[in-house]
């Protein structure tokens, strides 16, 4: 028993005197290990008398809680001290620069054509897409333009030949669906649009146009200006009122100018977006649609002027210079 | 156009501010342009409809004023305007002697003349020169102020021939003959085409009719006789003669909108009556009106459900009938629904039961219109087909750290063209820089680099793509130098090269469902010859990939190891689409076996892939090359390749097994000519 004393009062010297975690674990293999101090205690049990055996065999095992609570304690006790020291020198300065992998990034004009896309699509609206090199016919003579016309003059035109030109309008799309596909139709398009101007901060001769058309049975213009204020609400926030005024397109008859205005944008003024109107008739007979059986609204407006609009970029350029610095304002 | 309040108060009584008419006028579809003050008074522009010629007068803004405002009333100037501004000579036929007039042209279809004699061409009134010059226009003389003045009031062209210049005192509207000149009242010399029509004396031409008069015949400061005319002329003609000739004026723009036929002859009145309070002549009693067939009006007959419906606002039959006849239209009859107008001869524009329900709804208001969803039927919306593709190939792009480019498609020739095309070229360019269509996205992305630091950008732009006769949707990426920004930290150093855009490329078909291989290939010569590769979707080309030739960079001043991809997508949608497949998944354990051997730098390493895989069966899940070397130790032209296989099945592999699969592979590699290391 003496002994038993004698190893343990050793032992718990010897962890409470351990200043690091490897000296414990030196501490740990000596005392409490197979081949340890107090292991080899147990053995001495066999020279024992029998009746002294169970008495022994306890006192060893209460010793070897005693030094493992020790041992335990101690080394939970260094364990803090080390990390505290291991925290202290990784300490970093975490208001230092950060790592950026080179992300990638929509463009913009991408980011609002998915907008656009994301509205249209929703209200059950097809996309597609016409030539940017289309014919005249399609750009003119199929919206109803009469021959020789002062409304062409508004369009200054590229023309590759007589009859090919580059499309002054994303309406040009009407056309080609008309030929093919028989009403009910919904159909939108994001088209690249050209006119033959100088280049500027407001001028460009290459501009994207949203075109938006649907034929039905008993469209109005009460469903254009309704389907006008989702898409300018969707865009610019829900507090957006539309405006209606007359103006002429040929493709459409009433056609009007819609302007839209919001109590915390455009200092409360009505800015205009775009033509609109119901499809001309004369469009509708020309495709075999029977005016009298179905209606239908057409809309367009310049995809450049929604950011433009939304963000107050001032300068028309910015769009096809691909500068980064403009191009890591939006995401 | 332009005209002064005071000159719109002459025909319309309203409490309106300038302001407040200005917008009514925008609201009639007049958009006003400005309102500037000049000289003490305020001074209106507004935009006028290509096809509503009828506003461009002060007489048609008042019918505009009086048609949206009830309580606006006309002056006794505006109902003698409405009347033709009539003068007790017309019928007399003195004027006969004086001069005679004759269309000979189906282009002209009124010719009316006045005759005045003893006039003293000095200036014009000063109130007539306040106006006028506060409109921006000089005043000249009496007689060219008179007729700038009275077209502004009435919409109708006019012009004032000197008498005594006029061979034969006989004017005759008619094509010009081959041959024939004329010399504008601007000093231009013009040669004449017999599809330009003219006015003309006994001896020669003397006017571009509805265009601009000649030097010979114009009026000056010895004008003692004049023989004003206001014709009416054909808007197609107008506008082709005018456009051939070089020309724009006031009298072409008017006559290419639509002047009204029915106007000449109020015109000429209201001259001369303006010439009689300004001291002048009387005119020679009578007036010349040749005028072969009268204008017709349309009729047409709206039905009023259908205008509501179209409308969407209801409208009763009392108020569109009350906004047609303020319009100037004619009620011919009407019943409970069915309406039948007859259109003012000033309104060309009104054909279809459409364009009256538009008068009808403009003038009650389109702020009354509700905003109701569009209803009914409707298929599936969406994006589908081949612009899911693009929108697809934009989103993988930018997943693997592409900013995305938006460039012009009008540009100059550049080296990194695509090699081979003809080109599609713009006839009128706005310059020659901006001729050719953009057949590859190249040239305008190595403009982002420049732009962007000239080394460590990645980018990418699709859009369309165009050679003679055909466009498409067409795929460019650039890709060069580090993918981190250089960093106080230490960095990921790798840099782009053939194989990161290889990988790029790859990740893109996997995204599009579209298998992408690459050919070896040495012909498109943008690219370095021994470092490109044709892109496969199957057996269909749908690209190429490479490092750019360093010429081709020296000439852009892009780096030497930039990598380049073109890939039509059209081409690549057209391509047979890969489905997502399920496979089972085994629970067991892989196990991973390593060779290295030394072989042919020039068997390709597909051939290497090709063999481990038909070595190996089902059991390879996956191998890598991990290591390439072929320095101290390796035979010349040859390469040690180090590859990781790893196996896995349903069940377990022993090792056995794994050693016997390796096995396989190391033999198939040594038909090869591989020597294990």
């Amino acid at each position: 028993m003496e002994l038993i004393a004698k190893v343990e009062a050793e032992a718990l010297a010897a962890i409470e005197s351990a200043t690091t975690t490897a000296e414990l674990r030196e501490h740990e293999l000596a005392f409490l290990g197979k081949n340890g101090s107090i292991s080899g205690l147990m053995r001495e049990i066999g020279k024992l008398p029998n009746e002294e055996k169970p008495k022994f065999g306890a006192a060893v095992n209460e010793a070897k809680a005693k030094v493992q609570a020790a041992w335990d304690a101690k080394s939970a006790s260094l364990k803090n001290a080390e990390r505290a020291v291991q925290f202290e020198q990784e300490r970093i300065d975490v208001t230092m620069p950060a790592r950026h992998r080179s992300g990638g990034r929509k463009h913009i004009m991408q980011i609002t054509m998915d907008r656009i896309k994301d509205v249209f699509t929703s209200m059950g609206f097809v996309y597609e897409e016409s030539p940017e090199v289309d014919l005249f016919s399609y750009n003119f003579g199929a919206l109803n333009y009469p021959d020789d016309h002062p409304a062409m003059d508004e369009q200054d035109t590229y023309y590759i030949t007589d009859d090919l030109l580059l499309r002054t309008q994303g309406t040009t799309l009407q056309g080609h669906v008309f030929e093919t596909v028989k009403p009910p139709l919904r159909r939108f398009t994001i088209a690249r649009t050209f006119r033959n101007e100088a280049v500027d901060r407001t001028h460009s001769h290459t501009f994207h146009q949203v075109d938006v058309f649907m034929i039905d049975k008993n469209v109005t213009m009460a469903h254009l200006k309704g389907t006008l204020r989702t898409f300018a609400r969707a865009m610019f926030g829900d507090e957006v009122e539309v405006r209606f005024r007359p103006d002429f397109f040929p493709f459409v008859e009433p056609g009007v100018d819609y302007a839209i205005s919001s109590p915390k944008l455009f200092d409360g003024k009505w800015v205009e977006l775009g033509g609109a109107g119901l499809i001309h008739p004369n469009i509708l007979e020309n495709y075999g649609i029977d005016p009298d059986e179905y209606s239908g609204f057409a809309f367009g407006l310049g995809v450049e002027r929604i950011p433009m609009m939304a963000y107050g970029v001032d300068d028309l350029r910015l769009f096809t210079e691909n500068d980064f610095r403009f191009l890591e304002m939006f995401s | 156009m332009k005209f002064t309040e005071s000159m719109l108060r002459d025909y319309v009584e309203t409490s309106m501010t300038a302001e407040e008419i200005g917008n009514l006028l925008t609201m009639t579809g007049f958009e006003l342009e400005e309102i500037t003050e000049v000289n003490g008074e305020k001074v209106l522009d507004v935009n006028i409809m290509a096809n509503r010629g009828d506003g461009a007068s002060v007489i048609g803004m008042a019918r505009e004023v009086l048609a949206k405002d009830e309580s606006a009333k006309p002056t006794d100037l505006y109902l003698r305007a409405m009347n033709g501004f009539p003068l007790s000579d017309m019928d007399s036929r003195d004027i006969w002697a004086k001069a005679s007039v004759a269309i000979e042209t189906e282009n002209c279809t009124r010719f009316s003349a006045r005759v005045f004699e003893g006039i003293s061409n000095g200036t014009s009134p000063d109130w007539m020169q306040d106006r006028l010059t506060k409109l921006g226009q000089r005043p000249i003389s009496l007689l060219v102020d008179l007729t700038n003045y009275v077209m502004l009031e009435t919409g109708q062209p006019m012009h004032a021939y000197d008498l005594d210049t006029v061979a034969g005192d006989r004017l005759v509207a008619r094509q010009a003959k081959a041959g024939e000149k004329l010399r504008t009242l601007d000093g231009q010399d013009h040669d004449l085409n017999p599809d330009q029509m003219m006015i003309a004396d006994g001896d020669r031409v003397v006017g571009a009719g509805g265009i601009m008069g000649g030097e010979e015949t114009e009026v000056s400061a010895t004008t003692t006789r004049c023989l004003l005319e206001a014709a009416h002329f054909v808007n197609t003609s107008v506008r082709k003669t005018r456009k051939e000739m070089g020309l724009q004026t006031e009298a072409s723009y008017r006559f290419e909108r639509h002047v009204d036929p029915e106007g000449t002859v109020g015109a000429l009145n209201r001259f001369a009556e303006l010439l009689a309070d300004a001291g002048g002549p009387n005119a020679v009693h009578g007036v010349i009106d040749i005028y072969p067939a009268k204008a017709e009006r349309n009729e047409v007959t709206v039905r009023m459900d259908r205008a509501c419906r179209l409308l969407g606002m209801e409208i009763s039959m009392r108020e569109a009938q009350a906004y047609l006849t303020r319009l100037g239209f004619e009620i011919l009859s009407s019943d409970d629904n069915a309406l039948t107008v007859a259109a003012p001869t000033w309104r060309i524009d009104v054909i279809r039961e459409e364009d009256v329900i538009e008068e009808i709804g403009r003038v009650h208001g389109y702020e009354k219109i509700p905003e109701i969803n569009p209803e009914g039927t409707t298929g599936r919306g969406g994006v589908h087909g081949i612009y899911r593709m693009v929108d697809d190939a934009v989103s993988s792009l930018v997943r693997d750290g592409f900013v995305q480019s938006f460039s012009h498609t009008l540009g100059d020739a550049h080296p990194l063209d695509a090699p081979g095309m003809e080109r599609t070229i713009l006839r009128n360019p706005h310059s020659p820089e901006m001729a050719h269509l953009r057949n590859s996205h190249l040239p305008n992305l190595s403009a982002t680099v420049l732009k962007n630091g000239q080394d460590n950008v990645h980018t990418f732009e699709v859009g369309k793509l165009h050679k003679s006769g055909t466009e498409w949707h067409g795929l460019g990426i650039i890709s060069c130098g580090n993918f981190e920004s250089e960093s106080w930290r230490e960095t990921d150093k790798s840099k782009a090269d053939f194989f990161t855009l290889k990988g790029v490329v790859e990740s893109l078909g996997e995204r599009l469902n579209r298998s992408i291989t690459l050919a070896p290939s040495d012909s498109d010569e943008r690219f370095h010859p021994t470092r490109q590769a044709t892109l496969l979707s199957g057996r269909q080309v749908v690209g190429v990939i490479g490092q750019i030739h360093p010429s081709v960079a020296e000439a852009t001043s892009l780096p030497e190891h930039a990598v380049i991809a073109e890939i039509n997508l059209n081409d690549l949608f057209g391509a047979e689409a890969t489905g997502d497949t399920f496979t089972s998944l085994s629970r067991n354990p892989a196990v991973r076996r390593d060779i290295a051997f030394v072989i042919d730098k020039s068997v390709a390493y597909s051939k290497i892939e090709d063999s481990i895989r038909a070595s190996s069966a089902e059991v390879l899940e996956k191998m890598w090359l991990f290591d390439v070397y072929d320095g101290k130790g390796i035979p010349e032209g040859q390469h040690s390749l180090a590859i990781a296989l790893q196996f896995r099945k349903h069940g377990n592999f022993t090792d056995e097994e794994a050693n016997q699969v390796r096995d396989q592979i190391v033999a198939g590699l040594e038909s090869l000519g591989a020597k294990l290391r």
